[in-house]
C-alpha cells in the first residue's frame, strides 16, 4: 500500500422533482420526443424572460434542511457564461455569490462529511450525437429543468466513502422528496475532485472528474484516479489542475482540458430576477414537513430487532418504509411485518414492476394478515399466499384467507369432526395406537389433515387426535 | 382637418362621433408612409394588411359601442418588441429573418385596448446608440430637419410621430432611447420606473435598465399609452413586488383632465434642479432651460436647487453596467437556433463566424467592453466599481426627492446632430449623460418639448419622479405643454 492519502470533495447534482420547470411552466419530467418540452422562455429566445417557480426553491431549502444547512434569508441568481450549442442563452442562471444553502453536514460511519453550499440552479439541453452520419443533434427537453448543487468539503479519503457519501445524500433527497435519486436516469450526478498527499504535508493539486453517473463509476473513478496519481508522482513527475473524464469501460481517467484552457464563467449577479427572500416562519414551516432521516429509521427498526441487512433494506425506499412503520402502528409485530414485506411484498414489486406507492394493499389490510398469522389462523405459508392475493385484488385479509381456503379451522368442532371421522374410518390403526404402536399416530394425523384441506392446523389436529385416543383409552 | 397631426384624445373623439372610421384612419397614415417614409426611413416593416384586418375589429369594436380610449388608434411599435410573426430584427442583420413566436406583453395590452400596430420601426442596432445610425439599414432621419438624425435608439418610433406618420409610437428606453429621440423630433416621451412594464417580449440590451416606453405629441398620449401598458405580468418577475405596491395616487388620470386639473394639482409643489446637469450645458439650452423653471414657477411650484454628486460617475458606471449585460444578453445569437447562420466546420467556427457577419461595430465594441469588465480579474475593478456607483446614485435620488417632487432637468445637452458628422464613441456616450442617473435609478423620467433653438430645432426638458409617479410626471408635463403652448410661448 502507498503511503499517500487521498483527499474528496464532491459535487452533486440532483434534479428536483417539481411538475414544472424552473422558469417557466414546461413540464419537468425524464425523456419524452426531442424538443417537445420546450417553450421561448426554457428555449432562450430572444425577449423572453425566466420567472422562478417557487416549488423549486421549496424543495432546495428541504435539501438544505435535510443537510442542517443553515438557509439564507436573502440569495441571489447570478449567471454563468460559456458557449455551447446545448446551452440556448449561452449563459446558465445558477447562485454562485450568494447560494440559498451553506453549512451543511452528513455523518457518515460515524463521521461528519461537510457539505460546503447546496444552491439552485437550470440544467442545460443535451447533445446527441449520431455516430454513423457524424452529425450533432439537439434536445432541450432538458433545458431549464431545476437542480440544486451540493458541494461537499473535501473531507473524503476512500471510495468506498466517496460511494456511501453518495448513496446516502442520494436517500436523504429521496425521503425529503426533493429528488427522486435516479443515477441511471441521471437525474442524480456526480463529479469528484480529488488529490493526493503524505501525511503532514499539504493536499497536492487535485484534479476534477465530471458526470460520473452511478455509484459504481464513482468508487471507481477515484480509485482509478488515485492511483494514477501516485503512479505519476512516483515516477517523478507532477498533477496538473485539469478536468478529466472516467471512461466506465476501460477503467481509467482521461484528460480533458487543463486549467489554462479552463472557461472563464464571467460571472454577475442575473438582472432578471429579483432576490429570493425567505421568511423564517416558511423555512420552519419546511422544515416540520421534513420526514424523519433514513439513517435515524434504520436505527429504529435495529432496536425493534430487525437485522441490519433488513433494516437498510426497509429504508432503502422511503414508500416502503412509511408503509412498514403504519403497518406497525396498527399491528406491532415487527418481525413478521418485515419478513412478509421484505420477502412476498418485494416480489411482487419485482414481478409487477411497481411499488410502494400506489399498491392495492394496505397497512390495515397487512396489519390483519399479519395478525392472522401471528393468531395461528394462517400458516406462515398461507400469509403468503394471502398476500399476492390481497396485493392483486386488495380485500379485507379474513376475507381472502377464507375466500381462498387458506383460513385456519380454528373451530374446534371441524377439526374434532373431522378427527371423529379418522377415527372410525380407521380402527385398525387405532388398535395399533392403543397397542403401543406409535407411528400409527403418524398416519392418523395424515388422514385427518387430508379431510381438513388448506384449512388444516397441524397443532391443533395432533392435539385433538392424541385427546381423543387418549381419552378412549381411559 | 390634418388628421396627421392630432393627438390620441383627438382621434378617439372624432372615432367616437363617427366623424372618422379606423379603418380610414389607418389607410390615411399607412398611405402617407407609403408616400413619404422613403425620405425618412423610420419603418423596417409596414405590416399592412394585419393592420388593415385589425382597423376593421376595432371599427366594429366601436360599431358595438365596445370601444375604448385607444380603440382604432393606430401605433408604431420600434423593432427590438416582439409582435408574433413579424420581424423583429432589432435594427441588425443578425435577426434579419427572425420572427418571433410571441407578442411583448406591453403590444399585446395597447392591441387588446384596440390600438393598430402599423408597423415596426428603425432602431439603432441592438438599441446601442444614440443616432438610430447604427441600424443595419441605414438608420432614420429627422423629419423636422432630414440633414439631422433623430436620436436613437429609438429614432425610427420618434421619426415616425414627427413625420405624422402614426400618433404615438413604443420605444424602449435603457440609456435615454425613448427620451432623447423624443425630445430631438420635438415630441413627449416616457420612461416608466422600471418594473412598471413588462419586458416580456423586448429583446434584451440591458436588463437590469431596460424599459418600454410611450412617444407621442402631448405628454397626455404618453399616459395613456403607459396606463394601458402597465402593471404586473406574470412572465416578468421585475413587475412583481415593489411594482405591485404604491402605484402613483394623488395625480390626474392624464387624460381628459386638462388643463385645469393639472394646473391645480402641480399647486406648491417642489421641483428640485440639480445643480450638475447644468454644469457644462450649451447656452443655448441653459438659458432656454431657465425660462423653463420660470414657467414652473409661474404655474405654482416652488424651485429648489439641489445636488447629484454622483452625476459624473454616471457614464462610466451606465456603460460598464449596461456593457456587461448586453455581453451576456447578446451571447445567445450563436447561429444554432434561429437568427443569421454563418456556416463552419465546429461549432465554435460557425458562432464566431456568424457573429462576426452578424453583429456591427457599435454592438462589437459593447460586447468586448462588457465581457473585459466581467472578466475574472477585472470583475471587482470595473463591474463591482460600477454597481457600487449605481448604489451611491440611487442614494442621493432617494435623499432627493425626500425634499422635492420632481426633477427638472435638460434631457439632452445638445441639439441634434447632423448625419454624417463623426464623434467618437466616448464623445458619444457622454452626451447621453443627463438621461443616465434616472436609468441607473430606475426612476420615471418624462420628457416634453421645453421650447426651440434659433434653428428651430426643439429643446426637450425631463421631469424626473420618485418611482411609480408616472401620472403625476404626465400632468406636470401636460400642464407645461398647455401653459406654453408646446414650448411655442414662453
Amino acid at each position: 500500500m502507498s503511503a499517500y492519502r487521498m483527499t474528496v470533495g464532491l459535487e452533486i447534482h440532483a434534479e428536483l422533482a417539481t411538475d414544472t420547470k424552473i422558469f417557466c411552466g414546461c413540464p419537468n419530467r425524464f425523456g419524452g420526443q426531442a424538443n417537445t418540452r420546450v417553450c421561448p422562455v426554457c428555449l432562450g429566445m430572444p425577449g423572453a424572460l425566466p420567472v422562478l417557480n417557487r416549488r423549486a426553491v421549496e424543495l432546495a431549502v428541504k435539501a438544505g434542511l435535510a443537510f442542517s444547512c443553515r438557509v439564507s434569508a436573502v440569495s441571489r441568481f447570478d449567471r454563468k457564461h460559456y458557449f455551447y450549442p446545448d446551452l440556448p442563452k449561452a449563459y446558465q442562471i445558477t447562485q454562485f455569490f450568494h447560494p440559498l444553502c451553506r453549512d451543511g453536514f452528513l455523518e457518515l460511519h460515524g463521521r461528519r462529511i461537510g457539505i460546503e453550499r447546496i444552491h439552485l440552479e437550470e440544467d442545460a439541453g443535451k447533445l446527441l450525437h449520431d455516430p454513423q452520419t457524424g452529425r450533432t443533434y439537439i434536445d432541450y427537453n432538458r433545458c431549464g429543468v431545476p437542480l440544486i448543487e451540493m458541494v461537499t468539503r473535501p473531507d473524503i479519503h476512500s471510495p468506498e466513502e466517496a460511494r456511501d457519501f453518495v448513496a446516502a445524500a442520494a436517500r436523504r433527497l429521496r425521503y425529503a422528496g426533493v429528488c427522486d435519486g435516479r443515477m441511471e436516469q441521471g437525474s442524480l450526478r456526480c463529479d469528484v475532485n480529488l488529490s493526493v498527499g503524505l501525511p503532514g504535508e499539504p493536499l497536492g493539486v487535485r484534479t476534477e472528474m465530471k458526470n460520473l453517473s452511478s455509484l459504481r463509476a464513482v468508487s471507481r473513478a477515484v480509485e482509478a484516479e488515485y492511483r494514477r496519481q501516485i503512479a505519476a508522482l512516483e515516477s517523478g513527475g507532477r498533477i496538473v489542475q485539469e478536468t478529466r473524464r472516467f471512461d466506465e469501460t476501460d477503467g481509467v481517467t482521461y484528460s480533458l482540458r487543463a486549467k489554462q484552457d479552463a472557461h472563464d464563467y464571467r460571472y454577475f449577479p442575473e438582472p432578471d430576477l429579483p432576490s429570493i427572500r425567505l421568511e423564517p416562519a416558511e423555512i420552519a414551516g419546511l422544515a416540520a414537513k421534513l420526514p424523519e432521516p433514513p439513517e435515524d429509521r434504520v436505527r429504529r427498526y435495529l432496536a425493534w430487532g430487525i437485522g441490519p441487512a433488513e433494516a437498510e433494506l426497509l429504508c432503502e425506499d422511503k414508500a416502503l418504509s412509511d408503509f412498514y412503520d403504519c403497518t406497525i402502528a396498527l399491528y406491532p409485530a415487527y418481525k413478521a411485518a418485515a419478513s412478509l414485506i421484505l420477502t412476498e411484498l418485494r416480489r411482487c414489486f419485482k414481478e409487477t414492476g411497481e411499488g410502494a406507492e400506489k399498491m392495492r394493499l394496505t397497512p390495515a389490510g397487512l396489519a390483519g394478515l399479519v395478525a392472522l398469522q401471528e393468531t395461528g389462523r394462517v400458516s406462515k405459508n398461507g400469509a403468503r399466499e394471502v398476500l399476492r392475493y390481497m396485493y392483486a385484488y386488495g380485500g379485507d385479509p379474513e376475507e381472502t384467507a377464507r375466500r381462498e381456503g387458506y383460513l385456519l379451522a380454528d373451530g374446534r368442532d371441524e377439526t374434532r369432526r373431522a378427527v371423529e371421522e379418522t377415527l372410525e374410518a380407521y380402527p385398525q390403526a387405532v388398535e395399533q395406537y392403543r397397542g403401543g404402536k406409535g407411528k400409527a399416530l403418524g398416519f392418523l394425523m395424515g388422514q385427518t389433515l387430508r379431510r381438513l384441506g388448506r384449512s388444516a392446523n397441524p397443532v391443533r389436529v395432533r392435539e385433538l387426535l392424541t385427546a381423543a385416543l387418549e381419552n378412549e383409552d381411559g | 382637418m390634418d388628421l396627421t397631426t392630432l393627438g390620441l384624445s383627438d382621434l378617439a373623439g372624432l372615432l367616437q362621433r363617427r366623424e372618422l372610421s379606423a379603418p380610414e384612419l389607418t389607410r390615411t397614415c399607412l398611405d402617407k408612409i407609403q408616400q413619404e417614409d422613403g425620405r425618412y426611413r423610420s419603418f423596417l416593416t409596414v405590416c399592412e394588411e394585419r393592420a388593415v384586418n385589425r382597423a376593421a375589429a376595432a371599427q366594429r369594436r366601436l360599431d358595438r359601442g365596445e370601444g375604448g380610449p385607444l380603440t382604432g388608434l393606430p401605433l408604431a411599435v420600434k423593432d427590438n418588441i416582439c409582435i408574433k410573426d413579424l420581424p423583429a430584427t432589432c435594427g441588425s442583420k443578425m435577426l434579419e429573418n427572425y420572427r418571433p413566436s410571441y407578442t411583448a406583453t406591453a403590444v399585446k395590452r395597447l392591441e387588446k385596448a384596440g390600438m393598430v400596430v402599423l408597423g415596426k420601426t428603425n432602431m439603432d442596432e441592438f438599441a446601442m446608440g444614440s443616432t438610430s445610425m447604427t441600424s443595419y439599414k441605414g438608420g432614420p432621419k429627422n423629419p423636422l430637419d432630414p440633414d439631422r438624425v433623430a436620436g436613437g435608439s429609438s429614432g425610427g418610433s420618434a421619426a415616425a410621430v414627427a413625420a405624422g406618420f402614426v400618433p404615438a409610437a413604443l420605444g424602449s428606453d435603457t440609456g435615454g432611447s425613448v427620451r432623447q429621440p423624443a425630445a430631438f423630433c420635438g415630441l413627449a416621451g416616457l420612461r416608466p420606473t422600471y418594473g412598471a412594464v413588462s419586458r416580456f417580449g423586448l429583446i434584451a440590451f440591458a436588463s437590469s435598465m431596460d424599459q418600454i416606453g410611450p412617444m407621442a405629441r402631448r405628454a397626455a398620449d404618453c399616459g395613456l399609452l403607459f396606463a394601458a401598458m402597465a402593471g404586473e405580468d406574470p412572465l416578468d418577475a421585475a413587475t412583481k413586488g415593489p411594482a405591485s405596491r404604491g402605484r402613483s395616487g394623488a395625480a390626474p388620470a392624464a387624460a381628459g383632465e386638462l388643463p385645469g386639473d393639472c394646473l391645480s394639482f402641480l399647486q406648491g409643489k417642489v421641483i428640485g434642479i440639480p445643480v450638475e446637469f447644468f454644469a457644462e450645458l450649451p447656452s443655448e439650452i441653459g438659458a432656454l432651460l431657465e425660462k423653463t423653471a420660470a414657467v414652473f414657477c409661474r404655474m405654482g411650484c416652488r424651485l429648489q436647487k439641489a445636488s447629484l454628486p454622483g452625476y459624473p460617475y454616471a457614464v462610466a458606471a451606465y456603460y460598464l453596467l449596461s456593457s456587461a449585460e448586453a455581453a451576456s444578453n447578446l451571447a445567445r445569437f450563436d447561429g444554432v437556433r434561429y437568427g443569421l447562420r454563418v456556416q463552419g466546420e465546429s461549432y465554435a467556427e460557425l458562432a464566431g463566424r456568424t457573429r462576426r457577419e452578424g453583429f456591427g461595430d457599435e454592438v462589437k465594441r459593447r460586447i468586448l467592453l462588457g465581457n473585459y469588465a466581467l472578466s475574472s480579474g477585472y470583475y471587482e475593478r470595473y463591474y463591482k466599481k460600477a454597481q457600487a456607483v449605481r448604489r451611491e446614485i440611487r442614494r442621493e435620488f432617494d435623499r432627493l426627492f425626500a425634499g422635492c417632487d420632481f426633477l427638472l432637468t435638460p434631457t439632452v445637452p445638445a441639439l441634434p446632430g447632423k448625419i454624417g458628422a463623426s464623434k467618437s464613441p466616448a464623445e458619444m456616450y457622454a452626451a447621453d449623460l443627463c438621461a443616465l442617473p434616472a436609468s441607473l435609478a430606475g426612476l420615471p423620467a418624462l420628457t416634453v418639448t421645453a421650447g426651440f433653438a434659433k434653428e428651430g430645432l426643439p429643446i426637450g426638458l425631463s421631469l424626473t419622479g420618485r418611482p411609480f409617479q408616472e401620472a403625476a410626471l404626465v400632468a406636470a408635463g401636460a400642464a407645461y405643454e398647455t401653459y406654453t403652448d408646446g414650448g411655442r410661448r414662453l
